[in-house]
């Protein structure tokens, strides 16, 4: 998946109910553009960095988000590879049980690229 | 990931061993329809379990390296810790201690003979009940006993 489609999908898993209006309110982004993007136009360096920012946005709002981030940083440095497979496997189970039970978004942008 | 989650599981076990219906699978699991059709089909993406004339079955050109990896040591761990995990996160419906205790060695013996009684209870229990008992509404029973000591140190070893 490109580094665009993966982006959008994370939006939209971020932000699963908006309409395009809204994430043109949110993005900045012209309406018809971000409909371009969704349907797999190529985006621009600028309209990129705005969902990504849109994304960080959410992420801030969570404070366990920036605990995660920083624990595992020190776990990869200070923990065995062991452990830290142990680790990723629990998350991987969480993400994977939370995939199934959720109806998520199926990678439709296959041939978009950033401009 | 080792093993399956344990959702998956719940699929893989209610299918037995030759296979059943989307429906019968949804009752013996008690999962929403949509959930038990996701799992299915990430199962039989993950060539677990195959789609023939109507019934999923467990594959059976599945591989024993899928096997071993689906069923080894760390992947019962891994599942075991998630159904503990569960239980102990459940608001209501539960019972669940966790409690040091001291025992001296008559004791130990002692409780060490109810468990091995307990076990046979449960052994008959099962096999009085099983078949006509949905997935779904068995129960899951657990324990498990060690030193203090001893899981100290299994701690510090990490």
């Amino acid at each position: 998946m490109s580094l665009q489609n993966s982006t959008i999908q994370r939006y939209r898993l971020f932000y699963p109910q908006e309409t395009l209006r809204e994430i043109s309110a949110r993005t900045g982004i012209q309406i018809t553009r971000v409909f371009r993007l969704v349907n797999g136009k190529p985006m621009r360096l600028k309209e990129f960095e705005a969902f990504e920012k849109a994304i960080q946005i959410k992420i801030a709002e969570n404070p366990n988000q920036s605990r995660l981030n920083k624990n595992i940083e020190e776990a990869s440095s200070i923990l065995s590879h062991e452990e830290l497979g142990r680790i990723a496997d629990y998350i991987e189970r969480k993400v994977n049980t939370r995939k199934f039970t959720r109806n998520l978004l199926s990678p439709i942008f296959e041939e978009a690229v950033i401009a | 990931m080792k093993g399956l989650t344990s959702l998956e599981r719940i699929i893989v076990e209610s299918l037995g061993k030759h296979g059943q219906p989307f429906e019968t699978i949804q009752e013996q699991t008690g999962l929403q329809e949509n959930v038990c059709f996701n799992l299915l089909q990430a199962l039989i993406l993950k060539g677990i379990i195959s789609f023939e004339k109507k019934t999923y079955q467990i594959n059976p050109r599945i591989s024993p390296l899928i096997i071993e990896e689906k069923n080894g040591q760390e992947a019962k761990k891994a599942e075991s810790l998630e159904v503990i995990e569960a239980i102990a996160d459940m608001k209501e419906d539960k019972l669940y201690r966790f409690q040091k205790i001291a025992l001296d060695e008559k004791d130990e013996k002692i409780f060490k003979a109810m468990l091995h009684n307990l076990e046979s209870f449960l052994k008959e229990a099962n096999e009085k009940s099983q078949s006509s008992t949905l997935l779904k509404d068995k129960k899951i029973i657990f324990w498990g006993m060690s030193d203090v000591q001893k899981v100290v140190k299994q701690i510090v070893k990490g």
